[in-house]
């Protein structure tokens, strides 16, 4: 007989499912059954990877929800004197879908009662709801949650009745099935009789499900972990809420013939029901909307007209006849194709946001491979002339490929990003664009935690286990949770403690919760909640849609990604401030194209703060690669990257690039398109034309290889391309060594190449942050330091760096500050020179509204001192006053005033006198209290704001640490390679790169600047406490001085005791 | 007036060797939670120096050497500072608790109205002394500190070593060298003033008066005030006793009678020292031994309890060990010994206070009485109430002790009734089940074989898999014959043609079968 489970939740039922659809689908596999029906939780987020792990076996993939429906009464609840008495939660209809009306059906009723719900989890449809979406829907009756259950257990057999009396009504009586579940439960069983006399006095039929929650009984246990983890209990005291055994597991046909031998009827519906429901993912009815275009002109014509007319503005502007040709050439060859592909609506939406954001003043640059094409280039979508820089086409979009192609848009992160989603929701309606997903799913650290908390560890033991388990790249043979759990003290010969650790490992990558992603916008044709059922975000006025965007992608659904880049709010905020404060206009399209001084500086690696070239990896290859021009710049933001470090291109590259290694090729053919990079193929688009030239591919196959290559590989796919490669070369000539060095370079680079197009973009960005910052620093650093967090550095680091260039930072002051961090003007041997004032955004808690008033305040008249101060903005807290005054801010408000006379007078202004003595006159009053010491200062300054505008930590113990000989950053460059050194400083990065095979680089900054220690994985799990937990190290080792780039190659390293000041570190990202 | 503070450092740790006094020079961590969870609580200076620290894992601990470990006992550490308290009572009527260290759930240290004791003991050089002997006595290293009020003396007592008398007027000099620490201030008021760069009390008491009040209020005066060691409050004085008990946690548990008769002196030493202080008699010693489960699914632990009423009261220790051997021969333990309590009650009556207005309910002694009367008719542990508890565990109850319910209680009527009763065997009847097609056919149980008429199930259940003791079963519902027959006077039944419903089970981890109960 056979069977298909028409009745299964996986972990997308978040926190009601145990396992992935993927997990589902094999074991459905292994249990032979033809087709399955996923039904989760009031949403369909598993479907596309249920779809398509299902299409990838064989298996007929049924759509369906639980719609949780008001209108049916409450679920049945265990008895009031349970300590754990669920909350109470409506019934919930388990809805299949029968045709693509049944699916938009079910989307867009979700939709409505999602977009509802105040409270993320809680909304409900109504009853009337669900009848005017009922055409093209199955109803089951359903399992515990199901109304069948509820009206038995609440109300008895009359009431379960005439509920389903009531869904015969909405569904038609054909429409609806009397589910039967068998999971060894005397109640159930009960239930069950009522059932089967419930049925055939209604003439409905029996349908044998097993209300699957997990792919197998061992997954039982993460079900009841997850069970704690949704009701906030431990195991231990979470009673019934847990499962009362294992068997809600996917089963064959011949255990469920043996479980329901006494109803057969119930067996074979399932096999009926699922022949009838036709529809499937495949059939989802997505169409990408129309640009709307004036009459007379189709959108292939509107799109021919604006590329023509960028044509013209883009390169005619170059002047350089030769290029303009090429260009058009190529761009007419786009055009064609993309006519073709009916895409030209599509190019034609993104140029509409492109205008809507010149408009508005938005910066905006396209990134990514849609930098390799001419038509984005004169559409204004990218910056980087792909013709100019002989970008290859293909890589963006190919006729072969039939996908869409993919457009990623920087914007500057914040209100400017925001302004420009809110267009494409305001320009295609609520239900006509949403955001994508982002599913949060369990890593190492919310497992610990969770899984932890279930079991009922208490909360400062999983603070420490949170903080020792890593979650930088590199996952050494020590970062296990078997390690973990030791460097906390726990037992592991315990079995509660080896419990703990197996579900840790077992609970990984199950999906938690619905996040939404940070910039990926799908629009649609019509309505999308027909497509998907959509959701509100947690951020007022945004709808997401139950899917991430790997499964928009798997669905054939377009999106473009509005990201959000700091750097470019950095980058807007500097060409506010620059003609201001400099008296100067810069436009970042005509900066001056290789600037001499900017790029001396970049071989210097001094580049904290620039935008993709201030990471230690990127500092330590900059002297190396010695940039001169945007070339050069282009393949130092690709060189910093997994594929040419895994594919072992980087060093190569930098020994020709030094001249200490002769320029060769693996064959003649390849020089034209490996000689800008000296011979190594460093990008994808070089890959993709190796392929071309070598084995004759057209560009389309060569993308296919790549994407064969890529992140999801199949083996058979890979043996495929490589065959054909062979073949292609062969044919070419190419001898058996060449081809093999050949497809090792094609193998291992294309899984993390980076597009040369994505590079040239990011260069960009790359070239005017140094610029900005090499010309105008004082603009560049408040920019910064207003757009935080972003970057490498911290404010504090940042703060430093700025000021060892010359800067003069002032600290906050409540006469001076702004909300945002400020230039002023200071005038210096009749010079003026701008100097940087810091926000009331770095005082600790303070409300931009409260920041605000103080300034409006002032405007109004001077404040006459703390107490005056203090009454005029009363929306200043306590907490306020003190940082205020701890950080020094109120100083000016009284001659002779320092820190501890502020906060002597806040103490007591912030009490408040009442109505009575409101009026007095400002009180005179000298302070008892002493003045702060130096390091009373520090500590406060990175309490109150994080960072210090005086002299560095270290220099304050630079005499002591003299005497130890320990060097400053500044002195190593003059010190000998293989020197023994000691360096000193405050911790300000740890890293811990994927592709460094266990070594940890650490960033020590001392009053001199940024010195670099490399600490080798023995020495790292030696001092792994020292190295993770103190803010100030001393370290000793053997200096490496080669090629201008220093760092110390640890043996020793020392905690030292320099300040109890909070400084802060960016680590292991 | 005067006042002397008994304070005694380390109190958790002194809990601990105030009964073992060999353990005084070792290192010491004692440890507190449930293991896995087990975090090192307190130590000695020993321990610290060697590197162990408070919050520390049991696990991290270990890896120090030299380290002797104790288990933290509330009991314990509530018998020791009973006795901190009685060394404040041979000096003084008037006792008060001091307060507990901030975050903490344990008192160290007491205090005493020294007025009119200086005719009977001495200056108040000599009572200091004298104090600190007598704690000594009792197995307590103390600082004690004499001043003109209160929170000078607690300060004192807390902030130096050893014996310290201020002289009356000399207060806020000699608390003037001691941090803010030592007045146990609220934290948040300890940062405010650190912040101020206020560190020591001087400083504190240094700042002007009317400023505290008006930045800290009338409260911020009284910490000034105590920074001054001018802070009067009135002593607020304790009852005397009416028991005294000490117990003693065991490291390990022990089987044999001399070494818990060994355990047992140290208390009854301790006891008698107690009484002695206070020049009274022992007329009743109970000793509650708490017993070692070999069923560890249960929490609750066993106690076996002994009652020794004697004709003349007495304090020799001799005496009372003897009279203990002679009834814990007679009486012995049925399980390893992990703990032990010696509570005795001196020859003071007990008086009781009856409210006027209390509605009439059975008295609660004759109460006692008649549950204790049950309990020797049906055994020991068989009285109780009964409470459903939140599992889907088998026996799925606990026995509380019986309380006369509230008047005004109310049961819920709207949950649904039961419908079947079953009568539970305890322990349940192993049995053996014989299966044909997957079906249960044959039940043997009792030296008897019963054909399964009818069935269902099977049930299953499982649970607690993330602990020491999981479970899981498969119960079935059988109708066979009767196993035995029904209680019925004068009537002799024919089991044979009498049939009735049982709930058989196999313990699915232990692959057996048991017969748990009839419906009836």
């Amino acid at each position: 007989m056979k069977y298909v489970e028409l009745h299964a939740s996986s972990a997308f039922s978040f926190l009601e499912g145990a396992s992935r659809p993927e997990d589902l689908v094999s074991r459905a596999k292994e249990l032979e059954l033809p087709a399955m029906a996923l039904v989760d939780r009031d949403g369909v987020y598993g479907s596309p990877r249920f779809h398509m792990a299902a299409k990838s076996v064989g298996i007929r993939p049924h759509v369906g929800a639980e719609v949780s429906v008001e209108g049916f009464g409450n679920r049945a609840r265990p008895p009031s004197w349970m300590l754990n008495a669920a909350p109470q939660r409506p019934v919930r209809l388990p809805l299949l879908v029968k045709n693509r009306t049944g699916y938009q059906n079910l989307c867009r009723l979700m939709t409505r009662y999602k977009l509802r719900e105040t409270e993320k989890g809680t909304g409900t449809a109504t009853l009337k709801e669900v009848a005017e979406h009922a055409e093209g829907l199955v109803c089951l009756t359903g399992g515990d949650e199901g109304v069948l259950s509820a009206s038995l257990s609440n109300q008895g057999y009359d009431e379960a009745r005439s509920q389903i009396e009531k869904l015969t009504t909405i569904f038609g009586a054909k429409n609806v099935y009397v589910e039967v579940q068998r999971h060894s439960d005397v109640a159930e069983e009960r239930r069950n009789q009522a059932a089967v006399r419930l049925a055939e006095r209604l003439g409905l039929p029996l349908l044998a499900t097993n209300g699957v929650r997990y792919a197998t009984g061992a997954e039982s246990e993460i079900l009841d972990v997850f069970t704690c983890i949704r009701h906030h209990v431990k195991l231990e005291t979470a009673g019934r809420l847990l499962e009362r055994n294992d068997e809600r597991h996917l089963r064959s046909a011949q255990e469920m013939a043996k479980l329901f031998a006494d109803l057969p009827e119930a067996m074979h519906n399932t096999s009926e029901l699922s022949s009838r429901l036709e529809y499937t993912l495949a059939d989802l009815g997505y169409e990408f909307p129309r640009y709307p275009v004036p009459a007379g002109e189709t959108m292939d014509s509107f799109l021919r007209k604006r590329t023509e007319e960028g044509l013209q503005s883009r390169y005619g502007a170059k002047r350089d006849e030769g290029l303009f040709a090429r260009a058009q050439k190529q761009i007419q060859r786009e055009l064609a194709l993309i006519e073709r592909l009916h895409l030209a609506g599509y190019f034609l939406i993104v140029w509409d946001i492109i205008r809507f954001c010149r408009e508005q003043n938005i910066l905006v640059q396209g990134r990514g491979s849609a930098a390799n094409s001419a038509v984005c280039y004169s559409l204004g979508i990218t910056a980087v002339d792909p013709v100019g820089m002989e970008l290859l086409f293909e890589r963006f979009l190919s006729e072969e490929r039939g996908e869409w192609p993919d457009i990623d848009l920087d914007l500057p992160s914040g209100d400017q990003r925001e302004k420009a989603i809110q267009y494409v929701y305001q320009r295609y309606g609520q239900l006509g664009a949403a955001m994508t997903a982002n599913v949060i799913t369990y890593r190492d650290r919310s497992a610990a935690r969770e899984v932890g908390k279930a079991l009922g560890f208490d909360r400062e033991t999983l603070d420490q286990l949170s903080s020792v388990v890593n979650s930088g790249e590199w996952r050494g043979p020590s970062d296990n949770f078997e390690n973990h759990f030791q460097q906390v003290g726990f037992d592991l010969n315990h079995p509660l403690v080896r419990k703990y650790w197996e579900l840790c490992e077992r609970i990984q990558d199950l999906p938690r919760h619905l996040g939404q992603h940070s910039g990926g916008m799908v629009v649609c044709q019509g309505q999308l909640d027909s497509v998907v059922p959509l959701e509100p975000a947690t951020m007022p006025g945004r709808v997401v849609v139950q899917w991430d965007k790997d499964d928009c992608a798997d669905m054939g659904i377009v999106k473009v990604d509005l990201l959000g880049l700091g750097m470019m709010a950095v980058l807007e905020e500097c060409l506010e401030l620059i003609p201001k404060h400099y008296s100067k206009p810069v436009d970042l399209a005509q900066l001056p194209p290789d600037d001499p001084p900017v790029y001396e500086t970049l071989c210097r690696a001094d580049t904290v703060g620039m935008f993709q070239v201030e990471s230690r990896a990127q500092m330590a290859s900059l002297p190396r690669n010695a940039p001169v021009k945007f070339y050069d710049l282009v393949v130092q933001v690709a060189i910093i990257r997994p594929g040419p470090i895994v594919g072992k291109m980087m060093h190569p590259y930098m020994r020709r690039r030094q001249k200490r290694e002769e320029v060769s090729y693996a064959h003649p053919s390849l020089e034209p398109v490996l000689k800008r990079t000296l011979g190594v193929p460093l990008f994808q688009e070089q890959l993709l034309r190796m392929a071309m030239i070598a084995a004759n591919f057209t560009g389309g196959e060569a993308e296919d290889l790549r994407r064969a290559m890529g992140f999801k590989r199949s083996e058979e796919r890979m043996n495929e391309i490589e065959e054909k490669l062979r073949t292609g070369m062969t044919q070419n000539g190419f001898s058996p060594e060449t081809q093999e060095e050949i497809i090792t370079q094609i193998t291992s680079f294309a899984r993390y190449g980076f597009p040369e197009s994505h590079a040239a973009s990011f260069a960009l960005i790359a070239y005017a942050s140094a610029y900005l910052k090499y010309h105008y620093l004082a603009a560049f650093t408040a920019a910064l330091l207003n757009n935080q967090p972003m970057g490498f550095y911290s404010p504090a680091v940042l703060v430093h760096d700025a000021q060892l260039h010359g800067l003069r930072v002032k600290p906050i002051n409540a006469l001076h500050s702004e909300w945002n961090c400020t230039i002023e003007h200071a005038v210096r041997e009749g010079k003026d020179i701008p100097c940087l004032r810091i926000g009331f955004r770095y005082v600790r808690g303070m409300k931009q509204m409260t920041a605000d008033k103080i300034v409006f305040g002032r405007q109004e008249r001077p404040f006459e001192g703390v107490d005056d101060f203090v009454r005029r903005i009363p929306d200043l807290k306590k907490a306020d006053l003190v940082t205020l005054s701890e950080v020094g801010a109120l100083n000016s408000l009284g001659e002779g005033m320092h820190r501890r006379t502020a906060l002597w007078q806040v103490e007591r202004a912030a009490r408040s006198a009442g109505p009575l003595l409101g009026a007095i006159p400002e009180q005179k009053e000298l302070s008892p209290l002493r003045q702060m010491t130096d390091e009373e200062r520090l500590v406060a300054d990175f309490h109150g704001s994080g960072m210090s505008t005086g002299p560095h930590p270290m220099s304050y113990c630079r005499k002591a640490l003299s005497k130890l000989q320990v060097k400053r950053a500044c002195d190593l460059a003059r010190l000998p390679d293989g020197q023994y050194t000691r360096v000193a400083g405050c911790v300000i990065a740890r890293q811990r790169p994927g592709t460094a095979k266990g070594f940890v680089f650490l960033s020590l900054e001392d009053e001199t600047g940024i010195s670099n220690v490399i600490v080798n994985p023995d020495l790292y799990e030696k001092y792994r406490k020292v190295i993770n937990r103190e803010k100030f190290l001393r370290v000793e080792g053997v200096l490496q001085n080669q090629d201008h780039t220093i760092s110390i190659k640890a043996s020793r390293v020392l905690p030292i005791s320099i300040t109890s000041a909070e400084t802060q570190s960016h680590d292991f990202h | 007036m005067a006042f002397a503070s008994l304070f005694a450092p380390d109190f958790p740790f002194q809990a601990v060797v105030r009964l073992e006094p060999e353990l005084r020079s070792r290192a010491i961590a004692i440890l507190a939670g449930t293991p896995p969870l087990a975090r090192v609580f307190a130590t000695n200076r020993q321990a610290r120096q060697l590197g162990v620290e408070t919050g520390m894992t049991k696990v991290q601990a270990e890896a120090f050497q030299d380290v002797t470990w104790r288990w933290r006992s509330l009991s314990q550490e509530e018998s020791a500072y009973a006795a901190l308290r009685d060394c404040a009572w041979t000096i003084s009527p008037r006792v008060q608790d001091g307060a507990r260290p901030e975050g903490q759930d344990f008192s160290d240290t007491v205090v005493l109205d020294l007025a009119g004791c200086e005719k009977l003991f001495g200056t108040p050089q000599k009572i200091a002394q004298d104090l600190q002997r007598v704690a000594s006595e009792v197995g307590f290293g103390t600082n004690v500190a004499v001043a003109g009020n209160i929170s000078a003396a607690v300060c004192a007592a807390k902030g130096f070593a050893g014996v310290t008398v201020i002289p009356a007027g000399e207060e806020a000099v000699h608390l003037g060298t001691l941090s803010l620490e030592a007045l146990r201030l609220p934290f948040a008021v300890v940062q405010t003033l650190h912040r101020w760069g206020i560190r020591t009390c001087a400083d504190f008491a240094a700042l002007p008066e009317i400023a505290i009040v008006e930045r800290l209020g009338q409260e911020g005066l009284s910490w000034w005030r105590l920074a001054q060691g001018a802070e009067n409050k009135p002593l607020i004085a304790k009852d005397f006793p009416c028991d005294f008990e000490e117990h003693m946690d065991l490291d390990s548990s022990v089987e044999l009678l001399e070494p818990l008769l060994f355990v047992l002196n140290r208390l009854l030493d301790q006891v008698s020292t107690r009484l002695r202080l206070h020049i009274l008699s022992i007329a009743e010693v109970k000793v509650t031994l708490t017993l070692e489960r070999n069923d560890s699914k249960k929490k609750e632990p066993i106690a076996h309890v002994r009652t020794l009423r004697l004709p003349v009261p007495t304090r020799d220790g001799k005496l009372l060990l003897k009279l203990l051997r002679l009834d814990l021969e007679a009486h012995p333990p049925s399980s390893p010994v992990t703990a032990v309590s010696i509570l005795a009650v001196p020859t003071k009556a007990r008086s009781q206070q009856f409210g006027l207005f209390l509605p009439l309910s059975p008295d609660p002694e004759r109460l006692e009485v008649t549950l204790a009367r049950i309990q020797n008719t049906v055994g020991e542990g068989r009285v109780g109430a009964p409470v459903l508890l939140d599992t889907h565990g088998p026996n799925s109850f606990q026995q509380n002790r019986f309380v006369l319910p509230e008047v005004n209680e109310q049961h819920s009527t709207n949950e649904k009734r039961t419908t079947a009763v079953m009568r539970i065997y305890r322990p349940p009847l192993a049995a053996a089940v014989e299966f044909g097609e997957g079906r249960p056919t044959f039940l043997s149980c009792e030296g008897v074989r019963r054909q399964v008429l009818a069935f269902a199930g099977p049930w299953r259940r499982k649970g607690e898999w993330w602990s020491e003791t999981p479970w899981a079963r498969e119960e079935w519902d059988v109708e066979i014959s009767a196993l035995r027959p029904k209680v019925q006077a004068g009537h002799d039944v024919d089991i044979e043609s009498e049939t009735a419903l049982y709930r058989v089970y196999r313990d699915l981890r232990a692959k057996r079968w048991f017969v748990e109960g009839i419906y009836d």
